[in-house]
């Protein structure tokens, strides 16, 4: 959109960007927030349970060309026990949100590139996508390197804010950051002059995603959610969604939410399916449970970074038949891993202090 | 004096930078251990808190090997997520941050967004600003941890993540909107680099031991300002290095890895 208040930040950097795009009229990439508060007015609010399989949450719920907001941070909490049903489901013409991701986007990455009338990306509203020490994401960079992708860049604060906005039921939220960087010029937030100080303030849009997937630490049948260890971006996304997903290790009774409803992060009338999922975030850590499986991402990483170096998909073919296609749920996947390796990512936890009581 | 790596040089010298009673945002790895070596010694009483949630945990179970993974939340005193963090930074919690990038310009503003081609159709695309570009705005002084070389060192950055002085004039960042005070350190094996206070250029201050003025500027693309009390880095002693690799990065996971 174009920029009326505005920082010096044109005299600075090389920048080369396509400005028609940079200008283009803003629109929302998912719900708009009437749209939102709509179908949140419209919702069921009772106590019901919620649980159902994770292949029939998501065909409730994914459809051709809806904005997924994915929980978890790089890849720590990870919703991908939902990433791997919904690349067998397929979902074509996507938009992705979230702060920082790792596995998950790189999975759906790579649905895209095995099959793009299965799974395809069209764009992505994010701060960051990588493997931070380990290295480059190699799809993200083979996609944009292609222009196969689109992608609107903030920082993790930009991000969360505009999920907390989204989740605040407001259409913007003013953030101190961005400006005078380069995403001021290229992303879809906008400098204004605040009305009660004259000075510059960078406000960025609210972020609804249509579905919400997050993975939590315990939950009750009727989605009330704890959230121990970082909470990341988890309830401000899932509250943010016109829809949500939660998987959770553990499912509670009611009487324990009911007992210390201090501890409850996301309330039960966020969430439209609840599925118990244990290591629902493996090869993610989760607090509590167990620590990453650094082989696993690194395998993975590697026939990805293989694909982008020789154009050849047979390896990568060969991950998504063995660990997705060739599975029906999630737990078949985890069958292959083995009883051992899970034992031994529980005991790398250390056992770190949750409350389920 | 004892042998020590690059790495480790340049995690003494992050902790030599770091002071007492503050509160430093940090990500992984080399900050992480500068700020640890900083609570052994100098600083007991400095804090970290980490973007995902945590702020003042006790490291006890190893390294955290993720921007705040789960060994990063161990012990912590406040543990949210990250909105409260960096609304935490923006009202002035957090008094230093640690950041890196691919390049970075005199005016200590930094680029971890692409590099070669256009930001539509990059030739090479980075993770993105994470929680950089936020730190490096509204953290109150901004440590920067670099590779000295020319090409890093660049007069131009590609796409300008990190606000650093911006284009050197004195409102850039009061025009930008943010709130801390900007670039405060550039950290790299071979040389400490700090800002001017009239113009904003970054400003060398400290040389390896052994290392001139000169062979400094020859690994950087734009004209510095050399201090006029230009000193040698200081070296950490034994006891520093049993700190950093006993008790600070005991698998050397960080420390042992090879200058790029």
């Amino acid at each position: 959109m174009k920029k009326t208040a505005s920082s010096k930040i044109k005299k600075v950097s090389n920048l080369k960007y396509d400005r028609k795009t940079a200008e283009e009229p803003f629109e929302w990439w998912g719900p708009s927030p009437d749209e939102a508060r709509r179908t949140m007015s419209n919702k069921a609010k009772g106590m019901r349970d919620k649980r159902m399989p994770l292949k029939e949450a998501v065909g409730r719920y994914v459809r051709d060309g809806i904005n997924i907001g994915i929980g978890g941070f790089v890849n720590t909490r990870v919703p991908v026990a939902i990433v791997h049903e919904i690349i067998r489901h397929g979902a074509r013409d996507l938009t992705l949100s979230f702060q920082s991701n790792s596995i998950c986007a790189e999975l759906l990455a790579g649905a895209m590139i095995l099959d793009p009338d299965r799974v395809c990306i069209r764009r992505v509203e994010l701060a960051w996508w990588g493997y931070e020490v380990i290295g480059i994401a190699p799809l993200l960079r083979y996609l944009t390197s292609n222009g196969m992708i689109r992608l609107d860049d903030y920082t993790n604060y930009g991000m969360s804010a505009r999920f907390k906005a989204a989740a605040m039921g407001i259409p913007f939220v003013p953030t101190r950051d961005h400006g005078g960087s380069d995403m001021e010029l290229v992303n879809r937030g906008r400098m204004v002059e605040c009305p009660f100080t004259g000075k510059n303030v960078y406000l960025v849009p609210a972020c609804h995603p249509d579905l919400g997937i997050v993975h939590v630490t315990a939950a009750d049948i009727y989605g009330n959610s704890r959230i121990f260890g970082a909470h990341c971006t988890c309830p401000e996304i899932a509250m943010a969604a016109a829809h949500t997903i939660v998987t959770t290790e553990r499912i509670i009774p009611n009487e324990n939410i009911r007992t210390y409803p201090n501890l409850t992060e996301i309330p039960y009338a966020t969430v439209d399916a609840l599925v118990e999922q244990p290591y629902g975030a493996y090869p993610g850590a989760s607090y509590g449970y167990y620590w990453f499986d650094m082989d696993h991402i690194k395998m993975f990483r590697g026939i990805c970074d293989e694909f982008r170096k020789t154009g050849k998909k047979d390896a990568l073919k060969k991950y998504f038949d063995e660990y997705i296609f060739g599975c029906e749920t999630y737990d078949d996947f985890l069958a292959k891993l083995g009883y051992k390796k899970l034992r031994e990512l529980r005991d790398m936890d250390g056992g770190q202090p949750i409350i389920l009581s | 004096m004892p042998d020590y790596t690059p790495f480790e040089m340049i995690a003494y010298t992050g902790s030599r930078v770091l002071e007492d009673e503050k509160i430093v945002f940090v990500g992984t790895g080399l900050p992480i251990i500068a700020s640890m070596h900083a609570q052994l010694t100098h600083a007991p009483g400095l804090s970290m808190i980490f973007e995902s949630g945590p702020l003042s945990p006790v490291l006890e179970m190893g390294m955290p090997l993720s921007v705040g993974d789960t060994r990063a939340c161990r012990k912590a005193c406040y543990l949210k997520g990250l909105s409260a963090v960096f609304e935490l930074t923006q009202r002035g919690y957090s008094d230093y941050a640690f950041i890196g990038g691919a390049q970075i310009d005199m005016y200590g503003n930094v680029c971890s967004t692409f590099e070669g081609g256009t930001y539509n159709t990059p030739q090479t695309r980075f993770p993105g600003s994470g929680g950089a570009g936020a730190m490096a705005a509204n953290c109150e002084k901004s440590i920067i941890i670099m590779a000295l070389e020319k090409r890093r060192f660049t007069e131009k950055v590609e796409f300008l993540t990190s606000i650093g002085f911006g284009d050197g004039s004195a409102d850039y960042r009061e025009k930008a909107g943010v709130t801390g005070a900007g670039p405060y350190r550039v950290i790299t094996n071979q040389a400490l680099f700090g800002f001017d206070d009239k113009t904003r250029r970054m400003v060398l201050l400290e040389v390896l031991p052994g290392k001139k003025a000169k062979d400094i500027q020859d690994m950087v693309s734009f004209d510095l300002l050399i201090s006029p009390d230009l000193k040698e880095m200081a070296e950490p002693t034994a006891e520093d290095l049993r700190l950093l690799r006993e008790v600070c990065d005991p698998d050397g996971y960080f420390l042992n890895r090879k200058v790029k």
